[in-house]
């Protein structure tokens, strides 16, 4: 990895009153996928609209390849961005709305034909030059955004949420296809979601936000195997998070039960956050077992089966996922291995209400 | 259409029957069929000096007025689709609040102010000006027209800039696109469905209005809608040589808004059929 491309300097904005990003720090790397990831409202599309120029932060800096670009306008910005629902031109054909950029910069029609024709050629569109983007399907339109947000060579592309309106299939594809087109330009691409597992798979560094504060950056393996706090854990894929007590380092009391675990440096019986994944629940017979429940429901999933289970004193139930599944109403013993079981320092916030997936669409 | 809609449809379609078909087809009939049968003297009779000459100027000061209309309506619903809430919405109400008035009372209220010992020649006189002698000329007519029909450029315009998504502007700016060029290449042609509406709702009442001319222009000249109304009621026998003017006017006019409309399309789908 070389140089930082952007970077963000104690950026704070509010609107109305209400605090959106809080005294944001951010570098972006050069070349690389990074992802904002995080629920509605965490401040992610406002990070995204502060670098593109279209809000201006109340406090802090942004910085495009060391320059201060805080004055700078979203027309004289060197990063192209491509919208939520596509905001194609619906006046010009694919052709033009390709074009447009380049004809603002008055180069010659050869020169922008072949940058068309290459450009379609890289999201598969060929042969649609000449087709109203009213006619277009969603994938469709969202190919032509990418490629007319590419036609001004930009060294950064701003993605906003560019997946959302489509269907689960063409997503994926469309997954693969942007990681494809990314690798082969080599220019950084900076991706807002709050789809965690759209964010797992393509980014090379990943960025939660809650809150309009940053929680965590890391690689995709780095935030799911060692979450920081309960709220990333909870938030990148599912998670068991239940109240514990660190004795000493590497060893925890959850459950009513003692346990080996690989975490050290809290103070000698600190109350922590638990996080167990599902996946890495061993289920084993219930006198085996470093604590016991009972299963109240289990749903096969394709892979593996969901277990919901009643571990007696917790307000929460278990989730435990296995490929073989146990019987309603049977008592099991679970055990976890050191190396699975992930302390964090208490989060105080509510991890049910900060997660809403159902109002994404608009932010 | 199935029973019950044709049911709930009748009454509308009675209304049509009565007072827009019969009536156009005795415009047709009284145009054609004179006290010997079927003639075209009546429509010859119009290429006939005063009658070819008032359409002339109705169509002048028409268009001269549609463009007035354009020019002064097109900034303004401009600045109206980029305000917010309540001041949008207090801006809507101030270009509709004329049209709660009366046209006709409108229109004596301008007379009233452009008279010679008017409203407007009362304060230029008290400041120490020259009065302004605008009263029975074309000016007048022009302005009673922009007046009387500036609401009707400005309000579809309007609406058709509101369902402009911010997006689209957004994107346009992200490309590279200043302040000017943002409107040049992307509110513009994004705005020309509105524009056509806008020009239909002027120009066509503007040519036949028929009041104004006498009222603000002194019945000096007349206008189209002058000679017609005139026809009608005025002159003896005169109904048939109405019938064909009005005829004429109605083809012109459907003429011009075919053409707007077909600009209109291909501008709309450019980028399908080339």
């Amino acid at each position: 990895m070389s140089d930082t491309i952007i970077s963000l300097r104690g950026v704070s904005v509010s609107f109305d009153g209400e605090t959106v990003l809080d005294n944001l720090n951010l570098d972006i790397e050069d070349g690389t996928f990074v992802t904002l990831l995080g629920p509605s409202g965490c401040g992610k599309t406002t990070t995204l609209r502060i670098i593109g120029g279209f809000v201006r932060q109340d406090e802090g800096d942004v910085f495009f390849a060391g320059e201060n670009i805080n004055n700078v306008p979203p027309h004289k910005r060197k990063l192209n961005t491509v919208f939520q629902r596509y905001a194609l031109f619906p006046h010009l054909n694919v052709y033009e709305n390709i074009a447009f950029g380049m004809r603002i910069q008055k180069k010659p029609e050869s020169e922008i034909k072949a940058k068309v024709t290459e450009l379609l050629g890289l999201v598969s569109l060929e042969g649609f030059e000449k087709r109203s983007v009213n006619t277009l399907s969603g994938g469709q339109q969202q190919r032509v955004a990418i490629a007319r947000a590419l036609a001004n060579d930009p060294k950064v592309l701003l993605l906003d949420e560019p997946l959302g309106a489509l269907d689960l299939k063409l997503r994926k594809e469309m997954q693969v296809e942007l990681k494809r087109i990314q690798h082969s330009l080599g220019i950084t691409f900076l991706y807002v979601t709050h789809d965690q597992e759209e964010a797992l798979s393509m980014s090379d560094v990943i960025v939660v936000m809650n809150h309009g504060i940053v929680q965590q950056i890391g690689s995709p393996l780095d935030i799911y195997n060692e979450p920081v706090n309960g709220f990333v854990a909870d938030f990148i894929g599912e998670s068991n998070i239940v109240d514990g007590i660190m004795y000493a380092d590497c060893d925890v009391e959850f459950c009513g039960a003692r346990m080996v675990c690989v975490d050290t440096g809290f103070a000698p019986m600190e109350e922590v956050d638990v996080v167990v994944r599902p996946e890495d629940v061993i289920v084993v017979p219930a006198e085996e077992g470093f604590f016991t429940g009972t299963v109240l429901s289990s749903t096969f999933k394709g892979v593996h089966y969901e277990m919901i289970v009643d571990v007696p004193g917790q307000d929460e139930d278990w989730m435990i996922q296995s490929t073989v599944t146990q019987e309603v109403g049977a008592t099991i013993g679970m055990k976890v291995d050191p190396e699975n079981i992930h302390i964090m320092k208490k989060y105080t916030g509510d991890y049910a209400s900060d997660i809403d997936y159902t109002e994404n669409v608009v932010e | 259409m199935n029973k019950k809609s044709s049911v709930l449809a009748a009454p509308f379609a009675l209304w049509i029957l009565i007072f827009t078909v019969v009536p156009l087809a005795l415009v047709v009939y009284f145009a054609f069929w004179g006290d010997n049968g079927f003639t075209l003297d009546f429509i010859k009779s119009i290429g006939e000096g005063e009658y070819a000459k008032s359409l002339g100027t109705s169509i002048w000061l028409g268009a001269i007025a549609t463009v007035i209309c354009l020019l002064l309506g097109y900034p303004v619903a401009y600045i109206i689709s980029r305000a917010k809430g309540i001041s949008q919405r207090t801006m809507v109400m101030l270009i509709m609040l004329p049209q709660w008035m009366n046209f006709l009372l409108r229109t004596y209220a301008l007379m009233s102010l452009l008279e010679n010992n008017g409203l407007i020649n009362t304060w230029l006189r008290d400041i120490g000006l020259d009065p302004i002698n605008i009263i029975n000329t074309r000016a007048a007519v022009v302005l009673g027209m922009v007046y009387d029909f500036l609401p009707f450029m400005v309000l579809p315009i309007y609406s058709v800039m509101t369902k402009i998504d911010h997006r689209v502007t957004e994107a346009a700016q992200d490309l590279g696109a200043n302040g000017f060029v943002v409107f040049r290449r992307v509110i513009l042609p994004l705005s020309v469905p509105g524009i056509i509406s806008g020009i239909t709702m002027v120009f066509v009442p503007a040519v036949s209005s028929f009041i104004i001319s006498r009222l603000l222009g002194g019945g000096k000249e007349m206008l189209i809608g002058d000679v017609i109304e005139m026809l009608f009621i005025q002159v003896e026998g005169g109904r048939n040589v109405g019938a064909a003017l009005s005829l004429v006017l109605m083809v012109l006019m459907l003429i011009c808004m075919t053409l707007m409309n077909h600009f209109d399309d291909s501008e709309d789908s450019g980028g399908m059929i080339a």
